[in-house]
Parts: C-alpha cells; structure tokens; sequence
C-alpha cells in the first residue's frame, strides 16, 4: 500500500505553547486511521494545519506527493481532501437539499467515477432523503452529523478527515455512523478518523496513531496500540 | 512658528473632544461589542443641551453639568430600552445606532432648527505666551479633557470596579458566574460613555459653533481614533487621539486645512489593514459562549 | 429566507408589480408623483445592488451611495470632457463603480465584521473629500451640472413621463437580473458564504474572492443607479453621496426585505411614498424613517414584507410542520453581516 498523505516533522507553536513538536505519520491508501489522544494532545491543531486553517511552524504535509503545506482551506478540498469539523456545521438558513447542492456544484473535476453525484444521490446514501427539504438549522444533531458527511462526500475526496464524528451522537447514531464511514474504502475514498473515544476507534480502525502532548507516542495496529504500556500510561494512568 | 504653535493647540483641543468620543466609544465596544455610531449625535445632544442652558441664562459650569447629566440620562434610557436587546447580535446594535442617529439629528432640527448655535465664550482671555496667542478657552478644553480621561483611567484600571469591568470584558460567563452584575455594568459603561460624549459636546460648544450634523463628522474620527488605538484599549484611544491632533494641527498651519478631514479616514484605513488590531491591540469584543 | 417557491413561480409577483407600475401613467399622475416615483425607481437600481451584496452573500457596506456618486460623477464627467452620452454612460457608469467596489473591497474585506462596516463608511466619506477638494475637474463643493439630452431612437427621452419608463425598464432589468442571481449557482454560493464561511471554504468556495466578486456586482447596479440619478437630477454634488445616504438605502433595503425578490421594490416605494401618505415634511419623515429601522431590527429583521407574510401564515395557519422553525431560525441569523 502506498501513502497519499504524509506528514513530516510537523510542529506548530502558538506563542509560547507548543501544540504540535514535530510530528511524523502518513496515511496508506485504502485505510481508515484514527488518531487519538487526549484534549490537548494536539488533534485538532493537526486537523487544522493539514485544512489549512493554520500555518506550521516547521514540518511539511505531502499529498500524493505534493506539498500543500500552504495551501488555503478553499484549495484544500480542490486538491481532493474533504473534511467535517468538530462542531456540525451547515448552512443553517438553506434547505438541506439545498446544502449538498452547494457542495455538489464546487466539487472538483476528478477522473474517477464516484457513485454520488447529484443531491439525490447523497442524501440517499447518508439517509437524509426524507429530510431534504427541512431547513438545516433545525434539524436534530445526529441528522445534522450525517448532513456534513453528506458535504465532505459532495467534494468527491480522494481522502476524508473526520474531526470528533460521533461526538454528541447516541450509540444508535454512532453505529449508523460506523456503518456509512466503512463503506469509504470501497469506493476509493481513503479516511483518517480524529477522536478520542477509543470505542469508536476499535469499531472503526484497523491502524491507530496516537498524540500526546504534540507527539506521537504510538503507531500502529489498533490491538497492539491498546496494550501498549505507554498509551495505557496516558489514557488510563497505567494498566488496563 | 506662532502660529504653529496656535495651529497646534488648535488641533490638540479639537483632540480632546475627538479622544472623549473613543474612550466611551473604545470603552462600550469592549465591554458590549456594541458599535454605537450614534454616540456622535450623543456629542451632539451635549451641545445642545448646553446651548440651552446657556440661552436660558445658565452659566457654562452649570451648563456643562447639566450637559453631561442630561446625555449620561439619555443613555441610560437609550440602553435599557434599545440596546440591551441586541447585545447578543452587536451587528444589529450597528444597525439600530444607524437608525438613531436619523432620529436624533432630526428630532433636533425638528424642535430647533438646522442652522448653527453658538454660546459666547466662556472663558475668552487670551494669553501671549513668548509672542505666541494662545486662547485660555482651547487650554481650559485640553485641561478638562486630561482631567476626566485621567479619572477614567485611573478607575477603569484601579478601582474594584474597573477590575470587575475587564474580568467581563474577558469572559462575560466567568465573570457572571463569578457574581459580577455583567448587566448593570454594561448600563453602567454606557452611560459612563454618553456621558463623556455629553462632556464633549459641552467642550466643543465652547470652541466653535455646532449644527445638528457635528455629531456625524466627529463621530467618523472618534471611531478612527478609537480604532488606530485599538478598539477596547482605553491607553491607545488617548494616544491615538494625541497623535490626530497634532497632524491635524499640523496639517492647517502648514496650509492643507481642506484635507484635514481626510487624514484621520487615511490613517484608520492604513492601521486597520496593516494591524487591524490598533497600533497598541485592541480587544474584538467581548467574548461571548 | 427560506424560499421553497419554484424559481420561475418567485418572478411572478414581481413581474405583476412591475406591470402595475408601468400602468401608473396612465391614471394620471402629478408631477411630483412621477417626480418621487423616479427617485423611487433610481433608488430601487441601487437597492438590488445591495440586495446582492447584504441579502444573498451577508455583507453590510455603507459606502453603497459612494458606489453611486462614482457611476453619477462618471455620467457628468464623461458628458462634459468627452461628450459621451445617456445610453453609453451607463455601462461605463456601471465599470467605473465595479472598479471602484473593487478598490474598496480588496483592502476592506481582509477585515472582519465591525471593522469592515466601519472601513466601508470611512472609504464613503474619503470618496466626498477628494471629490470636494477636486477643484474645477470635479466642481468641488458645489458640484457638476449635466447638460446633455437624452434620446431614445430620436425622440427626447427626459421630460418626466418618458424618464419614468427609462427608469422603470432599468428597475425591471435589475430585478430580472437579481432573480437570475438568486437562483443560480452563484446566487447559491453566495448564500453558503453568507449562512457559514469555514464551510463554504472548506467545500472549495473561494471566499475571500467571491466577497469581492459580490462587492462588485453591487457596484455595477449602483454605477447604473448613478447615472440614472445624474440624468434625472441634471445637477450633482458631493454631499449627495456621502456616508449619510448610504445609511438610507441601508435603511430601504432592510425595511423592504433583503432577501425577497420584491424587497427591493416595496422598500423604495415605501420610503418614498409613505411621507407623501402621511403628509409628513422631510425632517418629521427622517424621524419615521429612523425608527422604522429600529423597529425593523429589532422586531422584523426579515423585513416588512417578510413579516407582513410571516405574520399572515400565523393568522390563516398555513405555515405547517413543514416551516416550524422558520421564524426563529431566521430571526437567528437574519441580519448577520459582514462577519
């Protein structure tokens, strides 16, 4: 397998505060990788340097060989990388066929054939065909999470990441969630997973890395990760 | 050179009312995120208030007073029943500033007229200091000014009040919590802020003739300054104000009074885009949930 | 506004109100009807500029009437210097205030929110200084006349009956083409950056230049209006397009409803028309105008039509289950701008 995504030596400081100190990782094609850690660990600021919200301080991102160290958020999701943030987002005042039509009609030209297309065909696959002429901003949240899948999906990714995907979701919803996330693979669309609920993880995963502190403290396959001393260390303060 | 000099403490008197529109400006939108462009025609109210006062015989002093109550009132009344509704979307508060300056200008034309007022000079020495012509009047505003901004100041930063008004401005939830009336402060800093403006308005009635719409043009370079400053920076609103009296002052004795107006739009424009925090950082509003 | 009307289904209304007013001459109106009606419909060019702007893509701007002095300056200027007239100002009228919004918004767009209404404000007076310190190439203070004509295929086109149909042609090409905005995929882009930036962005919407792009649209509409005004006025000065007018048109636009197709329309009438109703004199109709907007924010801020038909659902209650949070959800982020 080979790497589309790689990250080499990624450090970031905010003012005094390092939040990433030199970070190392890539993803394979066809995966489904989670990186895990506790708050603080530095997830989310590598969510954000990787879409471009942030400059790093040092270090470079390769995407298929490319650097997109710099590249702007906008240029990002051009490049092939969809994403889904932290906090559901949606364009709350638009019908939400209305919203997949936007992420339809900016999706990148891309060679490959992906089986959603059009608004329809979205919604179908993430289940929100009943909801589609509700306003975003009401609907309940385990719709809204599926609604920015639905998007990031839209953007015809190559490679999405999922920021806290399950968070605020019931264990019915989360295993909606799983269920839709596994089928990426199938279709060519490679998927990193950031979380810090390890269930979700084990459900998901098949490789794990994990944060602490800016750094990587582990890389790996998910069982072995689990019974490493030094993530039990970090998550549990020592053996299971 | 004389008039240089005279050009100078023209410009720095003019400062003064400018500095006491951005520090109630600069002090409000710290604490409220409230832009209220109508604080110029609180400025106005001032003047006019004080005009009034001095027509029915009043003298400054007691006019000035009368003044600053009168508007610091009008505030109050303005916040309670206008503005505290669009403290969670300060971009309507903009808005809802825009309409009332409307209203204020024209209930003013509409009960006295558009044309100029004027109050006799309440101090009208003129000392020749070394050759130079100075008018105790323009000294007596700058005086006045240095005196309530050094007041404010010194409350804002020192007393309990002051530290409870910057622990919201941080964190308006914390501080809640915390059992700060984040509320009555925000009436409070208001009121605080029209009444400068109404001060100003006194002061500027005391130097030249007002017409209904000086609010607007003063309120343009009150927000400029407050800005360059940096919105919420009480210190790089007096600063800010400094530095714009002395190039407007030196701007009209060098002879380039018709782009006077100019500079501090320039200016503002300038800093805004090279350190859209103010040269000395500025807050971007109260943090809210 | 949450739209589920068919695109063609949402001219209808306005294309009836727009024959209507094409009848209105023909019942006889005085002069000084035709004479505010005019201004109404300069006005409404110029609305639907800002309608693009505020409405679909969120940001406020009061530098709109500086937009409009540089199309009305343009007009004046190009008659004089190079007599270029009427029907050829007003394309040019239009470029030169597309170049200008585009000058204004590059700088003013790297700033958020407050900031950036305060910039756009400061860009509106800025455009009066230089045009007052202009000397003889701008007439200054006092300003430029207009002398030339309009024709229209040889027959004089501006006494007032036949400015009323130039004008009224001019409102029917705006609303044609903010409904042709509206309800493409641009119109849609700009309605993502509006409703949510770091998601537009993250879909692949440039932002940063769709906001100038929006920015210059509304500059082409008020470039027009301006010419329109320029013909219509025969005389214009700087103080006409100051910060202070632009406060106006802020005004029609959220009284009549940013969002609505017909919002445009009903906000410059009404602003025209109601102090005429009301035999107000100007000074009390500012007052009037002044508080309508602060009731409009505070208590409309979809705007009146919105809520004449909002609280029209609620009465015959045929707003369903479908629309249940719409009044709120829209209350909720109606009149964010500029963030």
């Amino acid at each position: 397998m080979n790497a589309i995504l790689e990250i080499k030596g990624l450090k970031k400081q905010f003012g005094g505060v390092a939040a990433l100190s030199g970070i190392d990782l890539s993803i394979e094609e066809g995966e489904i990788l989670g990186i895990v850690g506790p708050n603080g660990s530095g997830k989310t600021t590598l969510f954000n340097v990787i879409t471009g919200v942030h400059k790093p301080t040092e270090g470079q991102v390769s995407w298929r060989g490319r650097d997109i160290t710099s590249l702007a958020a906008h240029e990002v999701s051009g490049a092939g990388i969809g994403y889904t943030f932290q906090q559901a987002m949606a364009f709350p005042g638009l019908s939400v066929r209305e919203n997949v039509q936007i992420a339809c009609e900016h999706a990148r030209r891309s060679s490959r054939s992906y089986p959603w297309t059009t608004p329809s065909a979205l919604l179908d696959f993430v289940g929100l065909t009943a909801l589609s002429d509700e306003q975003a901003g009401i609907l309940p949240f385990g719709s809204l999470r599926l609604l920015g899948i639905a998007l990031a999906l839209a953007t015809r990714p190559s490679l999405i990441l999922l920021d806290e995907p399950a968070a605020g979701l019931n264990d019915r919803e989360t295993a909606t969630l799983v269920g839709l996330v596994k089928q990426f693979p199938a279709y060519g669309i490679s998927v990193c997973v950031i979380d810090h609920d390890m269930k979700l993880m084990q459900m998901l995963c098949k490789r794990l890395v994990v944060l602490d502190f800016g750094s990587k403290i582990a890389d790996g396959l998910t069982q072995a990760v689990l019974t490493d001393p030094k993530v039990l260390e970090v998550y549990l303060g020592g053996a299971l | 050179m004389d008039i240089l000099i005279q050009q100078l403490l023209n410009g720095l008197s003019i400062a003064s009312v400018i500095t006491l529109i951005a520090v109630g400006v600069t002090l409000i939108f710290g604490l409220t995120g409230i832009i209220n462009f109508a604080h110029g025609e609180f400025l106005m109210v001032g003047s006019i208030v004080t005009w009034l006062a001095v027509q029915a015989g009043l003298g400054f002093l007691p006019a000035l007073v009368l003044a600053v109550l009168a508007v610091g009132v009008m505030g109050f009344v303005l916040e309670r029943g206008l503005f505290q509704f669009t403290l969670t979307r300060p971009t309507n508060g903009f808005i809802v500033s825009l309409g009332l300056i409307v209203v204020l200008q024209h209930i003013v034309i509409f009960f006295y007229d558009p044309n100029q007022k004027s109050i006799p000079r309440p101090l009208a020495g003129i000392w020749d200091v070394a050759g130079v012509r100075i008018a105790s009047v323009r000294v007596m505003v700058i005086l006045v000014t240095i005196a309530v901004v050094a007041m404010t100041f010194v409350m804002v930063t020192r007393s309990r009040y002051g530290r409870a008004l910057r622990a919201a401005v941080d964190d308006r939830d914390t501080a809640a919590l915390m059992g700060i009336p984040v509320r009555r402060y925000v009436t409070g800093v208001f009121v605080l802020g029209s009444a400068l403006a109404g001060l100003g308005g006194a002061l500027l009635i005391a130097l030249f003739p007002i017409t209904p719409f000086t609010g607007g043009t003063m309120v343009m370079k009150g927000f400029a300054v407050a800005l360059i400053g940096g919105l919420g920076n009480l210190t790089g609103a007096v600063v800010a104000g400094l530095i714009l009296g002395i190039v407007e002052g030196f701007s009209a004795g060098y002879g380039f009074s018709e782009w006077t107006d100019a500079y501090s739009f320039a200016l503002m424009i300038l800093v805004l885009l090279l350190r859209p925090n103010g040269l000395f950082g500025g807050t971007s509003g109260p943090k809210m949930a | 506004m949450y739209n589920s009307l068919s695109p063609i289904r949402s001219l209808i209304p306005v294309l009836v109100v727009l024959i209507v007013l094409a009848l209105v001459p023909a019942m006889g109106p005085s002069n000084r009807m035709l004479s505010l009606a005019i201004s109404a419909g300069i006005n409404i060019v110029a609305l639907y500029g800002l309608s693009v702007l505020f409405g679909q893509t969120g940001i406020l701007s009061m530098g709109h009437a500086a937009l409009v002095g540089v199309g009305a300056y343009a007009a004046a200027l190009l008659a004089r210097d190079t007599g270029i007239g009427f029907w050829l100002a007003l394309p040019l009228g239009g470029v030169f205030a597309a170049i200008a919004a585009a000058i204004i918004g590059i700088p003013s767009l790297r700033v958020s929110g407050h900031h950036f209404v305060i910039m756009t404000f400061a860009f509106g007076q800025l455009l009066t200084i230089v045009l007052t310190n202009g000397g003889d190439y701008t007439g200054a203070a006092t300003g430029l006349d207009l002398q030339l004509p309009v024709n229209f295929f040889g027959a004089r086109a501006d006494d007032l009956m036949p400015y009323y149909f130039v004008v009224l042609a001019f409102v029917t090409l705006s609303a044609v083409a903010s409904w042709a905005i509206i309800n493409s995929s641009y119109g849609r882009t700009l309605r993502a950056i509006r409703e949510n930036e770091k998601l537009a962005a993250s879909l692949g919407i440039n932002v940063g230049r769709q906001k100038i792009g929006a920015f210059v649209v509304s500059g082409v509409f008020a470039g027009i209006s301006g010419v329109l005004l320029a013909y219509f006025l025969r005389h214009i000065s700087p103080s006409q397009f100051t910060s202070f007018p632009s406060i106006y048109l802020a005004l029609m636009v959220m009284i009549g409803g940013a969002r609505l197709l017909l919002g445009p329309i009903a906000g410059g009438i009404l602003v025209a028309f109601l102090p005429e109703v009301l035999n107000l004199d100007p000074v009390e109709s500012r007052i009037l105008y002044g508080v309508c907007l602060i009731a409009v924010i505070l208590l409309l801020p979809n705007g009146l039509i919105a809520g004449a038909i909002d609280g029209w659902q609620k009465l015959t209650r045929s707003s369903t289950r479908k629309h249940p949070g719409t009044q709120a959800a829209n209350a909720e982020h109606a009149s964010e701008a500029g963030r």
